[in-house]
Protein backbone atom coordinates (compact mmCIF):
# COMPACT_ATOMS: atom_id res chain seq x y z
CA UNK A 1 0.00 0.00 0.00
CA UNK A 2 1.29 3.49 -0.83
CA UNK A 3 1.73 6.10 1.85
CA UNK A 4 2.96 9.65 1.67
CA UNK A 5 5.51 11.13 4.05
CA UNK A 6 3.99 14.09 5.84
CA UNK A 7 6.83 14.55 8.33
CA UNK A 8 10.29 13.03 8.82
CA UNK A 9 12.00 14.97 11.58
CA UNK A 10 15.22 14.49 13.48
CA UNK A 11 14.42 14.21 17.18
CA UNK A 12 17.91 13.72 18.56
CA UNK A 13 21.17 12.64 16.98
CA UNK A 14 20.49 9.60 14.76
CA UNK A 15 16.81 9.31 15.73
CA UNK A 16 13.88 10.39 13.58
CA UNK A 17 10.12 10.58 13.81
CA UNK A 18 8.38 9.65 10.56
CA UNK A 19 4.70 10.37 9.94
CA UNK A 20 3.02 8.71 6.97
CA UNK A 21 -0.45 9.28 5.59
CA UNK A 22 -2.12 6.12 4.32
CA UNK A 23 -5.51 5.19 2.83
CA UNK A 24 -8.35 4.48 5.19
CA UNK A 25 -8.24 0.80 4.28
CA UNK A 26 -4.98 0.46 6.22
CA UNK A 27 -5.55 -2.03 8.99
CA UNK A 28 -5.52 -0.57 12.50
CA UNK A 29 -2.38 -1.76 14.31
CA UNK A 30 -2.36 -2.98 17.89
CA UNK A 31 0.60 -2.19 20.18
CA UNK A 32 3.55 -4.46 19.36
CA UNK A 33 2.55 -4.96 15.73
CA UNK A 34 4.82 -3.68 12.98
CA UNK A 35 4.78 -2.41 9.42
CA UNK A 36 7.18 -3.14 6.55
CA UNK A 37 8.46 0.08 4.99
CA UNK A 38 10.47 0.77 1.85
CA UNK A 39 10.84 3.61 -0.56
CA UNK A 40 8.58 3.10 -3.57
CA UNK A 41 10.37 1.46 -6.48
CA UNK A 42 13.79 1.23 -4.84
CA UNK A 43 15.67 -2.00 -5.59
CA UNK A 44 18.76 -1.32 -3.46
CA UNK A 45 18.23 -1.80 -0.60
CA UNK A 46 15.64 -4.25 -1.80
CA UNK A 47 13.68 -5.42 1.21
CA UNK A 48 11.34 -3.45 3.39
CA UNK A 49 12.33 -2.81 6.98
CA UNK A 50 10.13 -3.77 9.91
CA UNK A 51 9.25 -0.89 12.25
CA UNK A 52 6.92 -1.08 15.22
CA UNK A 53 4.14 1.45 15.27
CA UNK A 54 4.73 4.45 17.55
CA UNK A 55 1.38 6.19 17.18
CA UNK A 56 -1.68 5.63 15.04
CA UNK A 57 -4.54 7.98 14.23
CA UNK A 58 -7.60 7.31 12.13
CA UNK A 59 -9.10 10.37 10.43
CA UNK A 60 -12.16 10.72 8.24
CA UNK A 61 -10.41 9.99 4.95
CA UNK A 62 -7.01 8.67 5.89
CA UNK A 63 -4.86 7.22 8.64
CA UNK A 64 -1.58 8.52 10.02
CA UNK A 65 1.08 6.11 11.20
CA UNK A 66 4.04 7.44 13.14
CA UNK A 67 7.30 5.53 13.34
CA UNK A 68 10.10 6.42 15.74
CA UNK A 69 13.33 5.03 14.32
CA UNK A 70 17.06 4.98 14.80
CA UNK A 71 19.50 5.13 11.90
CA UNK A 72 21.45 1.88 12.02
CA UNK A 73 22.28 1.00 8.42
CA UNK A 74 21.93 1.83 4.77
CA UNK A 75 18.14 1.69 4.53
CA UNK A 76 17.40 3.74 7.66
CA UNK A 77 20.06 6.21 6.53
CA UNK A 78 18.30 6.63 3.17
CA UNK A 79 14.94 6.81 4.92
CA UNK A 80 16.18 9.61 7.17
CA UNK A 81 16.92 11.76 4.13
CA UNK A 82 13.47 11.44 2.54
CA UNK A 83 11.37 14.57 2.51
CA UNK A 84 7.70 15.34 2.86
CA UNK A 85 5.69 14.12 -0.14
CA UNK A 86 7.90 11.10 -0.93
CA UNK A 87 5.94 7.87 -1.46
CA UNK A 88 6.63 4.83 0.68
CA UNK A 89 5.38 1.29 0.23
CA UNK A 90 3.97 0.21 3.56
CA UNK A 91 2.50 -3.17 4.39
CA UNK A 92 0.90 -4.20 7.63
CA UNK A 93 -0.14 -4.31 10.27
CA UNK A 94 1.88 -7.47 10.74
CA UNK A 95 2.70 -9.80 13.61
CA UNK A 96 1.42 -10.45 17.09
CA UNK A 97 0.44 -7.71 19.54
CA UNK A 98 1.08 -7.27 23.24
CA UNK A 99 -1.55 -8.90 25.36
CA UNK A 100 -3.32 -6.03 27.12
CA UNK A 101 -4.97 -6.91 30.42
CA UNK A 102 -7.26 -5.00 32.73
CA UNK A 103 -6.66 -7.68 35.33
CA UNK A 104 -3.57 -5.97 36.71
CA UNK A 105 -2.68 -3.13 39.02
CA UNK A 106 0.75 -2.25 37.69
CA UNK A 107 1.98 -2.18 34.13
CA UNK A 108 5.76 -2.05 33.98
CA UNK A 109 7.47 -0.99 30.76
CA UNK A 110 11.20 -1.66 30.40
CA UNK A 111 12.69 0.14 27.42
CA UNK A 112 16.22 0.00 26.08
CA UNK A 113 17.01 2.78 23.60
CA UNK A 114 14.74 2.75 20.55
CA UNK A 115 12.83 -0.11 22.21
CA UNK A 116 10.72 2.69 23.65
CA UNK A 117 8.75 2.90 20.36
CA UNK A 118 6.32 -0.05 20.68
CA UNK A 119 6.07 0.42 24.46
CA UNK A 120 4.94 4.03 24.01
CA UNK A 121 2.11 2.81 21.75
CA UNK A 122 1.27 0.25 24.44
CA UNK A 123 1.31 2.94 27.14
CA UNK A 124 -1.13 5.02 25.09
CA UNK A 125 -3.51 2.04 24.92
CA UNK A 126 -3.39 1.61 28.69
CA UNK A 127 -3.94 5.36 28.98
CA UNK A 128 -6.99 4.97 26.71
CA UNK A 129 -8.44 2.28 28.95
CA UNK A 130 -8.79 5.01 31.58
CA UNK A 131 -9.76 2.59 34.31
CA UNK A 132 -7.85 4.76 36.74
CA UNK A 133 -6.73 1.84 38.85
CA UNK A 134 -3.84 0.70 36.66
CA UNK A 135 -0.48 2.41 37.23
CA UNK A 136 1.86 2.45 34.26
CA UNK A 137 5.49 2.62 35.34
CA UNK A 138 8.32 3.04 32.84
CA UNK A 139 12.00 2.19 33.18
CA UNK A 140 13.95 3.82 30.43
CA UNK A 141 17.59 3.17 29.58
CA UNK A 142 20.02 4.69 27.10
CA UNK A 143 23.78 4.85 26.67
CA UNK A 144 23.79 8.53 27.66
CA UNK A 145 21.53 11.53 28.24
CA UNK A 146 21.98 12.68 24.64
CA UNK A 147 20.63 9.34 23.39
CA UNK A 148 17.40 9.39 25.38
CA UNK A 149 14.50 9.57 22.97
CA UNK A 150 10.75 9.86 23.47
CA UNK A 151 10.90 10.70 27.19
CA UNK A 152 8.38 13.55 27.17
CA UNK A 153 5.63 11.51 25.54
CA UNK A 154 6.26 8.62 27.91
CA UNK A 155 6.00 10.98 30.87
CA UNK A 156 2.58 12.11 29.66
CA UNK A 157 1.36 8.52 29.54
CA UNK A 158 2.90 7.05 32.70
CA UNK A 159 2.51 7.51 36.43
CA UNK A 160 6.27 7.19 36.84
CA UNK A 161 9.28 7.27 34.51
CA UNK A 162 12.67 6.15 35.85
CA UNK A 163 15.74 6.82 33.76
CA UNK A 164 19.10 5.09 33.60
CA UNK A 165 22.16 5.87 31.49
CA UNK A 166 25.18 3.67 30.95
CA UNK A 167 27.53 6.66 31.44
CA UNK A 168 25.63 8.18 34.35
CA UNK A 169 24.94 11.42 32.48
CA UNK A 170 21.30 11.29 33.58
CA UNK A 171 19.35 9.36 36.19
CA UNK A 172 20.62 6.06 37.54
CA UNK A 173 24.20 5.23 36.53
CA UNK A 174 23.98 1.77 35.00
CA UNK A 175 21.77 -0.36 32.83
CA UNK A 176 17.99 -0.29 32.80
CA UNK A 177 17.89 -3.88 33.98
CA UNK A 178 20.00 -2.97 37.01
CA UNK A 179 17.68 -0.07 37.72
CA UNK A 180 14.65 -2.32 37.50
CA UNK A 181 16.39 -4.97 39.62
CA UNK A 182 16.36 -2.58 42.59
CA UNK A 183 12.55 -2.46 42.46
CA UNK A 184 11.73 -5.94 41.23
CA UNK A 185 10.75 -7.24 44.66
CA UNK A 186 8.09 -4.55 44.96
CA UNK A 187 6.13 -6.16 42.11
CA UNK A 188 4.41 -9.52 42.27
CA UNK A 189 2.75 -11.74 39.77
CA UNK A 190 -0.74 -11.23 41.14
CA UNK A 191 -0.80 -7.53 40.29
CA UNK A 192 1.96 -6.61 37.87
CA UNK A 193 2.58 -7.19 34.15
CA UNK A 194 5.96 -6.53 32.59
CA UNK A 195 6.57 -5.54 28.98
CA UNK A 196 10.06 -5.06 27.54
CA UNK A 197 11.75 -4.06 24.31
CA UNK A 198 15.41 -3.29 23.72
CA UNK A 199 18.73 -4.76 22.65
CA UNK A 200 19.11 -8.55 22.86
CA UNK A 201 21.66 -8.52 25.75
CA UNK A 202 19.29 -6.39 27.84
CA UNK A 203 16.38 -8.77 27.25
CA UNK A 204 18.57 -11.77 28.00
CA UNK A 205 19.60 -10.24 31.33
CA UNK A 206 16.00 -9.43 32.13
CA UNK A 207 15.02 -13.00 31.33
CA UNK A 208 17.64 -14.31 33.78
CA UNK A 209 16.45 -11.91 36.47
CA UNK A 210 12.81 -12.85 35.99
CA UNK A 211 13.52 -16.57 36.02
CA UNK A 212 13.91 -16.17 39.80
CA UNK A 213 10.35 -14.88 40.22
CA UNK A 214 6.99 -15.52 38.61
CA UNK A 215 6.40 -12.08 37.09
CA UNK A 216 4.74 -12.35 33.66
CA UNK A 217 6.77 -10.62 30.95
CA UNK A 218 6.15 -10.07 27.26
CA UNK A 219 9.02 -8.97 25.04
CA UNK A 220 9.06 -7.53 21.55
CA UNK A 221 11.92 -8.83 19.40
CA UNK A 222 13.64 -7.66 16.26
CA UNK A 223 15.21 -9.78 13.52
CA UNK A 224 16.34 -9.37 9.95
CA UNK A 225 13.21 -10.07 7.90
CA UNK A 226 12.35 -10.55 4.26
CA UNK A 227 8.61 -11.13 3.85
CA UNK A 228 7.15 -10.06 7.21
CA UNK A 229 4.17 -12.40 6.77
CA UNK A 230 5.56 -15.78 7.80
CA UNK A 231 6.28 -17.21 4.37
CA UNK A 232 10.06 -17.05 3.95
CA UNK A 233 11.10 -18.40 7.38
CA UNK A 234 14.06 -16.01 7.32
CA UNK A 235 13.51 -14.49 10.77
CA UNK A 236 13.17 -17.72 12.75
CA UNK A 237 14.62 -17.83 16.24
CA UNK A 238 15.10 -20.64 18.73
CA UNK A 239 12.34 -20.97 21.29
CA UNK A 240 10.96 -23.55 23.71
CA UNK A 241 7.77 -25.35 22.75
CA UNK A 242 5.13 -26.46 25.27
CA UNK A 243 7.15 -29.51 26.21
CA UNK A 244 10.30 -27.45 26.69
CA UNK A 245 11.91 -28.68 23.49
CA UNK A 246 13.73 -26.33 21.15
CA UNK A 247 11.72 -25.21 18.14
CA UNK A 248 12.07 -22.41 15.59
CA UNK A 249 9.47 -19.67 15.61
CA UNK A 250 9.07 -16.79 13.17
CA UNK A 251 9.58 -13.36 14.71
CA UNK A 252 7.35 -11.82 12.02
CA UNK A 253 4.34 -14.10 12.36
CA UNK A 254 4.58 -15.98 15.67
CA UNK A 255 5.99 -12.76 17.18
CA UNK A 256 7.36 -10.13 17.39
CA UNK A 257 5.78 -10.29 20.87
CA UNK A 258 6.75 -13.40 22.85
CA UNK A 259 6.64 -14.59 26.43
CA UNK A 260 10.17 -13.84 27.68
CA UNK A 261 10.56 -17.38 29.03
CA UNK A 262 9.77 -18.96 25.64
CA UNK A 263 12.95 -17.55 24.11
CA UNK A 264 16.23 -19.44 24.06
CA UNK A 265 18.62 -16.54 24.56
CA UNK A 266 22.00 -16.92 22.90
CA UNK B 1 -18.05 -4.77 -19.59
CA UNK B 2 -18.95 -4.18 -23.26
CA UNK B 3 -18.31 -6.59 -26.09
CA UNK B 4 -15.34 -4.57 -27.30
CA UNK B 5 -13.48 -5.11 -24.07
CA UNK B 6 -14.29 -8.80 -23.97
CA UNK B 7 -12.87 -9.16 -27.44
CA UNK B 8 -9.64 -7.43 -26.41
CA UNK B 9 -8.92 -9.41 -23.27
CA UNK B 10 -5.94 -11.55 -24.23
CA UNK B 11 -5.93 -15.29 -23.84
CA UNK B 12 -3.46 -16.02 -21.07
CA UNK B 13 -3.59 -19.82 -20.69
CA UNK B 14 -0.39 -21.73 -21.38
CA UNK B 15 0.48 -25.42 -21.56
CA UNK B 16 3.42 -26.14 -19.29
CA UNK B 17 4.00 -29.76 -20.18
CA UNK B 18 2.65 -33.20 -19.32
CA UNK B 19 -0.86 -32.13 -20.31
CA UNK B 20 -1.03 -29.41 -17.65
CA UNK B 21 -2.49 -26.12 -18.83
CA UNK B 22 -2.53 -23.22 -16.38
CA UNK B 23 -4.82 -20.18 -16.61
CA UNK B 24 -1.99 -17.70 -17.00
CA UNK B 25 1.80 -17.89 -17.17
CA UNK B 26 2.52 -16.48 -13.70
CA UNK B 27 3.24 -18.82 -10.82
CA UNK B 28 4.30 -18.29 -7.23
CA UNK B 29 7.79 -19.73 -6.79
CA UNK B 30 8.55 -22.40 -4.23
CA UNK B 31 9.91 -21.25 -0.89
CA UNK B 32 8.64 -17.72 -1.22
CA UNK B 33 4.94 -18.37 -0.90
CA UNK B 34 4.71 -20.81 2.00
CA UNK B 35 1.69 -23.05 1.47
CA UNK B 36 -0.50 -20.21 0.26
CA UNK B 37 -2.08 -19.26 3.58
CA UNK B 38 0.41 -16.51 4.38
CA UNK B 39 -0.41 -14.55 1.21
CA UNK B 40 -4.13 -15.35 0.94
CA UNK B 41 -5.03 -12.14 2.85
CA UNK B 42 -3.24 -10.03 0.23
CA UNK B 43 -4.61 -11.38 -3.04
CA UNK B 44 -6.98 -13.83 -4.57
CA UNK B 45 -4.86 -16.91 -5.23
CA UNK B 46 -7.23 -17.74 -8.11
CA UNK B 47 -5.62 -14.88 -10.05
CA UNK B 48 -2.28 -16.67 -10.55
CA UNK B 49 -1.57 -19.57 -12.88
CA UNK B 50 -0.10 -21.90 -10.30
CA UNK B 51 1.19 -22.03 -6.77
CA UNK B 52 4.37 -23.99 -6.20
CA UNK B 53 4.41 -24.82 -2.53
CA UNK B 54 7.44 -24.71 -0.29
CA UNK B 55 9.67 -27.77 -0.75
CA UNK B 56 8.46 -30.94 0.94
CA UNK B 57 10.64 -33.79 2.20
CA UNK B 58 9.85 -37.24 3.56
CA UNK B 59 10.50 -36.31 7.18
CA UNK B 60 10.07 -32.93 8.92
CA UNK B 61 13.12 -30.65 8.77
CA UNK B 62 13.88 -27.98 11.37
CA UNK B 63 15.99 -25.92 8.98
CA UNK B 64 19.24 -24.05 9.57
CA UNK B 65 20.15 -22.04 12.67
CA UNK B 66 19.71 -18.26 12.41
CA UNK B 67 20.75 -15.84 11.00
CA UNK B 68 19.18 -17.28 7.87
CA UNK B 69 18.99 -14.27 5.57
CA UNK B 70 21.13 -11.32 4.58
CA UNK B 71 20.28 -8.55 2.19
CA UNK B 72 22.76 -7.77 -0.59
CA UNK B 73 22.57 -5.14 -3.33
CA UNK B 74 19.29 -5.65 -5.27
CA UNK B 75 18.92 -9.09 -3.75
CA UNK B 76 19.16 -11.31 -0.72
CA UNK B 77 20.97 -14.41 0.46
CA UNK B 78 19.02 -17.14 2.19
CA UNK B 79 20.00 -20.30 3.98
CA UNK B 80 16.67 -21.41 5.42
CA UNK B 81 17.74 -25.03 5.18
CA UNK B 82 14.53 -26.30 3.58
CA UNK B 83 12.56 -26.16 6.82
CA UNK B 84 9.26 -27.98 6.30
CA UNK B 85 6.82 -30.13 8.27
CA UNK B 86 7.37 -33.25 6.13
CA UNK B 87 5.09 -34.74 3.49
CA UNK B 88 2.54 -36.31 5.85
CA UNK B 89 1.79 -33.12 7.77
CA UNK B 90 1.89 -31.15 4.52
CA UNK B 91 -0.88 -33.30 3.06
CA UNK B 92 -2.93 -33.33 6.25
CA UNK B 93 -2.58 -29.72 7.39
CA UNK B 94 -1.36 -27.54 4.53
CA UNK B 95 -2.75 -28.90 1.27
CA UNK B 96 -6.50 -28.75 2.16
CA UNK B 97 -6.31 -24.94 2.25
CA UNK B 98 -5.12 -24.78 -1.37
CA UNK B 99 -7.85 -27.12 -2.62
CA UNK B 100 -10.43 -24.34 -2.34
CA UNK B 101 -8.81 -22.55 -5.30
CA UNK B 102 -9.04 -23.27 -9.01
CA UNK B 103 -5.36 -22.45 -9.40
CA UNK B 104 -3.02 -25.34 -10.17
CA UNK B 105 -1.10 -26.65 -7.16
CA UNK B 106 2.40 -27.85 -7.90
CA UNK B 107 4.25 -29.58 -5.09
CA UNK B 108 7.97 -28.95 -4.86
CA UNK B 109 9.80 -32.08 -3.72
CA UNK B 110 13.33 -32.62 -2.46
CA UNK B 111 15.36 -35.29 -0.72
CA UNK B 112 18.81 -36.44 0.20
CA UNK B 113 18.70 -39.79 -1.57
CA UNK B 114 17.06 -41.11 -4.73
CA UNK B 115 14.82 -43.27 -2.61
CA UNK B 116 13.67 -40.33 -0.52
CA UNK B 117 12.65 -38.33 -3.59
CA UNK B 118 10.80 -41.35 -4.95
CA UNK B 119 8.89 -41.99 -1.74
CA UNK B 120 7.76 -38.37 -1.40
CA UNK B 121 6.66 -38.37 -5.04
CA UNK B 122 4.69 -41.60 -4.55
CA UNK B 123 2.89 -40.23 -1.49
CA UNK B 124 2.07 -36.88 -3.12
CA UNK B 125 0.90 -38.59 -6.32
CA UNK B 126 -1.76 -40.52 -4.41
CA UNK B 127 -3.18 -37.28 -3.03
CA UNK B 128 -6.11 -35.32 -4.42
CA UNK B 129 -5.70 -31.69 -5.36
CA UNK B 130 -2.15 -31.84 -6.71
CA UNK B 131 -1.71 -30.91 -10.38
CA UNK B 132 2.00 -31.30 -10.82
CA UNK B 133 5.37 -31.83 -9.21
CA UNK B 134 8.47 -29.71 -9.26
CA UNK B 135 11.64 -31.57 -8.40
CA UNK B 136 14.30 -29.55 -6.64
CA UNK B 137 17.56 -31.17 -7.70
CA UNK B 138 19.76 -28.52 -6.03
CA UNK B 139 20.26 -30.78 -2.99
CA UNK B 140 23.32 -32.80 -2.04
CA UNK B 141 23.12 -36.54 -2.63
CA UNK B 142 24.25 -37.90 0.74
CA UNK B 143 24.97 -41.30 -0.80
CA UNK B 144 27.33 -39.79 -3.36
CA UNK B 145 29.57 -37.78 -1.05
CA UNK B 146 27.28 -34.76 -1.03
CA UNK B 147 27.51 -33.94 -4.73
CA UNK B 148 24.49 -31.86 -5.69
CA UNK B 149 22.15 -33.95 -7.87
CA UNK B 150 21.64 -31.12 -10.32
CA UNK B 151 25.33 -30.49 -10.98
CA UNK B 152 25.98 -33.90 -12.48
CA UNK B 153 24.24 -34.81 -15.78
CA UNK B 154 24.09 -38.52 -14.90
CA UNK B 155 22.65 -37.95 -11.42
CA UNK B 156 20.18 -35.43 -12.84
CA UNK B 157 19.13 -38.01 -15.44
CA UNK B 158 18.79 -40.76 -12.87
CA UNK B 159 16.68 -38.77 -10.45
CA UNK B 160 14.33 -37.54 -13.18
CA UNK B 161 13.91 -41.10 -14.44
CA UNK B 162 13.16 -42.39 -10.93
CA UNK B 163 10.62 -39.67 -10.26
CA UNK B 164 8.91 -40.13 -13.60
CA UNK B 165 8.54 -43.84 -12.98
CA UNK B 166 6.89 -43.13 -9.63
CA UNK B 167 4.15 -40.74 -10.80
CA UNK B 168 1.60 -39.95 -13.47
CA UNK B 169 1.64 -36.24 -12.60
CA UNK B 170 3.44 -33.74 -14.84
CA UNK B 171 7.02 -33.34 -13.63
CA UNK B 172 8.89 -30.04 -13.72
CA UNK B 173 12.59 -30.34 -12.93
CA UNK B 174 14.09 -27.22 -11.33
CA UNK B 175 17.70 -26.66 -12.26
CA UNK B 176 20.51 -25.15 -10.25
CA UNK B 177 22.54 -22.42 -12.00
CA UNK B 178 25.68 -23.41 -10.08
CA UNK B 179 27.03 -25.46 -12.99
CA UNK B 180 29.44 -24.92 -15.86
CA UNK B 181 26.93 -25.56 -18.65
CA UNK B 182 23.27 -25.59 -17.69
CA UNK B 183 22.26 -26.81 -21.18
CA UNK B 184 23.95 -30.16 -20.56
CA UNK B 185 21.83 -30.70 -17.43
CA UNK B 186 18.68 -29.49 -19.21
CA UNK B 187 19.18 -31.94 -22.08
CA UNK B 188 19.86 -34.70 -19.60
CA UNK B 189 16.62 -34.22 -17.65
CA UNK B 190 14.68 -33.89 -20.89
CA UNK B 191 16.12 -37.21 -22.09
CA UNK B 192 15.03 -38.76 -18.78
CA UNK B 193 11.44 -37.70 -19.40
CA UNK B 194 11.00 -34.33 -17.63
CA UNK B 195 7.74 -32.72 -18.77
CA UNK B 196 9.10 -29.22 -18.21
CA UNK B 197 12.22 -27.51 -16.93
CA UNK B 198 12.18 -24.61 -14.49
CA UNK B 199 15.24 -22.46 -13.97
CA UNK B 200 17.01 -20.99 -12.14
CA UNK B 201 17.26 -21.86 -8.49
CA UNK B 202 19.37 -19.48 -6.40
CA UNK B 203 23.05 -18.78 -7.06
CA UNK B 204 25.31 -19.72 -4.16
CA UNK B 205 26.74 -16.61 -2.52
CA UNK B 206 28.27 -15.22 0.65
CA UNK B 207 28.47 -12.06 2.73
CA UNK B 208 30.85 -11.15 5.56
CA UNK B 209 30.65 -8.91 8.62
CA UNK B 210 34.14 -7.40 8.64
CA UNK B 211 33.83 -5.93 12.15
CA UNK B 212 33.02 -9.23 13.79
CA UNK B 213 35.00 -11.23 11.20
CA UNK B 214 32.14 -13.67 10.72
CA UNK B 215 29.89 -14.62 7.82
CA UNK B 216 26.51 -12.92 7.95
CA UNK B 217 24.76 -16.29 7.63
CA UNK B 218 25.11 -19.04 10.24
CA UNK B 219 25.32 -21.47 7.31
CA UNK B 220 28.21 -19.35 5.90
CA UNK B 221 26.87 -19.54 2.32
CA UNK B 222 23.37 -18.99 1.02
CA UNK B 223 21.31 -18.74 -2.14
CA UNK B 224 21.20 -15.38 -3.89
CA UNK B 225 17.83 -14.28 -5.25
CA UNK B 226 16.10 -11.08 -6.30
CA UNK B 227 16.60 -8.58 -9.14
CA UNK B 228 20.40 -8.99 -8.86
CA UNK B 229 20.20 -12.43 -10.51
CA UNK B 230 17.69 -11.60 -13.25
CA UNK B 231 20.19 -11.07 -16.10
CA UNK B 232 21.83 -14.42 -15.33
CA UNK B 233 18.49 -16.22 -15.13
CA UNK B 234 17.35 -14.64 -18.37
CA UNK B 235 20.53 -15.66 -20.17
CA UNK B 236 20.23 -19.24 -18.93
CA UNK B 237 16.54 -19.49 -19.88
CA UNK B 238 17.37 -18.19 -23.35
CA UNK B 239 20.15 -20.78 -23.72
CA UNK B 240 18.05 -23.69 -22.47
CA UNK B 241 14.92 -22.75 -24.43
CA UNK B 242 16.93 -23.07 -27.63
CA UNK B 243 18.25 -26.50 -26.68
CA UNK B 244 15.17 -28.35 -25.44
CA UNK B 245 11.71 -29.01 -26.81
CA UNK B 246 9.85 -29.31 -23.48
CA UNK B 247 8.39 -26.13 -21.94
CA UNK B 248 10.84 -23.96 -20.04
CA UNK B 249 9.72 -21.98 -17.00
CA UNK B 250 11.70 -18.83 -16.17
CA UNK B 251 12.60 -18.02 -12.58
CA UNK B 252 15.00 -15.48 -11.12
CA UNK B 253 14.55 -11.90 -9.97
CA UNK B 254 11.24 -11.26 -11.74
CA UNK B 255 9.74 -8.18 -10.08
CA UNK B 256 7.58 -6.54 -12.75
CA UNK B 257 5.42 -7.43 -15.75
CA UNK B 258 8.20 -6.20 -18.03
CA UNK B 259 10.67 -8.56 -16.32
CA UNK B 260 8.24 -11.45 -16.84
CA UNK B 261 7.76 -10.55 -20.50
CA UNK B 262 11.51 -10.58 -21.09
CA UNK B 263 11.53 -14.21 -19.99
CA UNK B 264 8.56 -15.10 -22.20
CA UNK B 265 10.19 -13.37 -25.14
CA UNK B 266 13.39 -15.43 -24.85
CA UNK B 267 11.33 -18.60 -24.85
CA UNK B 268 9.92 -19.26 -21.37
CA UNK B 269 6.42 -20.73 -21.48
CA UNK B 270 5.69 -19.36 -18.02
CA UNK B 271 7.45 -17.61 -15.17
CA UNK B 272 7.70 -17.89 -11.41
CA UNK B 273 7.63 -14.92 -9.07
CA UNK B 274 9.58 -15.39 -5.86
CA UNK B 275 11.54 -12.81 -3.89
CA UNK B 276 9.33 -10.05 -5.34
CA UNK B 277 6.57 -11.27 -3.00
CA UNK B 278 8.69 -10.16 -0.06
CA UNK B 279 8.75 -6.55 -1.17
CA UNK B 280 5.21 -6.52 -2.53
CA UNK B 281 2.83 -9.20 -1.21
CA UNK B 282 0.67 -8.98 -4.35
CA UNK B 283 3.58 -8.99 -6.82
CA UNK B 284 2.36 -12.01 -8.81
CA UNK B 285 -1.10 -10.53 -9.40
CA UNK B 286 0.39 -7.14 -10.30
CA UNK B 287 2.49 -8.96 -12.91
CA UNK B 288 -0.56 -10.75 -14.38
CA UNK B 289 -2.41 -7.42 -14.56
CA UNK B 290 0.57 -5.60 -16.06
CA UNK B 291 1.03 -8.25 -18.70
CA UNK B 292 -2.66 -8.25 -19.68
CA UNK B 293 -2.59 -4.48 -19.96
CA UNK B 294 0.50 -4.54 -22.15
CA UNK B 295 -1.01 -7.20 -24.44
CA UNK B 296 -4.24 -5.23 -24.78
CA UNK B 297 -2.37 -2.03 -25.58
CA UNK B 298 -0.28 -3.85 -28.17
CA UNK B 299 -3.14 -5.83 -29.63
CA UNK B 300 -1.66 -9.19 -28.65
CA UNK B 301 -4.63 -11.56 -28.40
CA UNK B 302 -2.90 -14.60 -26.99
CA UNK B 303 0.16 -14.82 -24.75
CA UNK B 304 1.35 -17.74 -26.87
CA UNK B 305 1.81 -15.30 -29.78
CA UNK B 306 4.32 -13.44 -27.62
CA UNK B 307 6.38 -16.36 -26.31
CA UNK B 308 9.74 -16.89 -28.01
CA UNK B 309 9.45 -13.89 -30.32
CA UNK B 310 12.89 -12.43 -29.64
CA UNK B 311 14.66 -11.04 -32.72
CA UNK B 312 18.29 -11.92 -32.26
CA UNK B 313 19.56 -10.19 -35.36
CA UNK B 314 20.10 -6.44 -35.46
Amino acid sequence: MLGKIIRNTKIIDGHFLLAVKLPQSFQTPMPGQFVMVREKGRLDPLLGRPFSVYTFARMENAVIVEILYKVVGKETSILSMLKRGVLLEIYGSYGSAFNITTNTKKVVLICGGIGIAPLTFLASHYWGLATGDIDVICYLGATGAAKLVGVARMEELCQGVFISTDDGSMGYHGTVTDLFARDVTSYDSSNASIYACGPRPMLKKLSEMLSMCALPCQVSLEERMACGVGACLGCSIETYDREGKSTYRRVCKDGPVFDIHDIIWK
Amino acid sequence: MNSNNVKNIPKMAVHIGGGLTIKNPVMAASGTFGYGEEYAPYYDINRVGAVIVKGVSLEPRAGNPPPRIMETPCGMLNAIGLENPGVKIFIKEKLPFLRQYTTAVIVNVFGETLDEYKRVVEIVSQTEGVHGLEINISCPNVKKGGIVFGTDPDMAYEITKEVKSATDLPVLVKLTPNVTDICVIAESVQAAGADAISLINTLTGMSVDIEQRIPHLANITGGLSGPAIKPIALRMVWQVAKKVTVPVIGVGGITSARDAMEFLMVGARAVQVGTAHFINPHAAVDIVDGMEKYFMEHNIRDVNEFIGTLHEGR
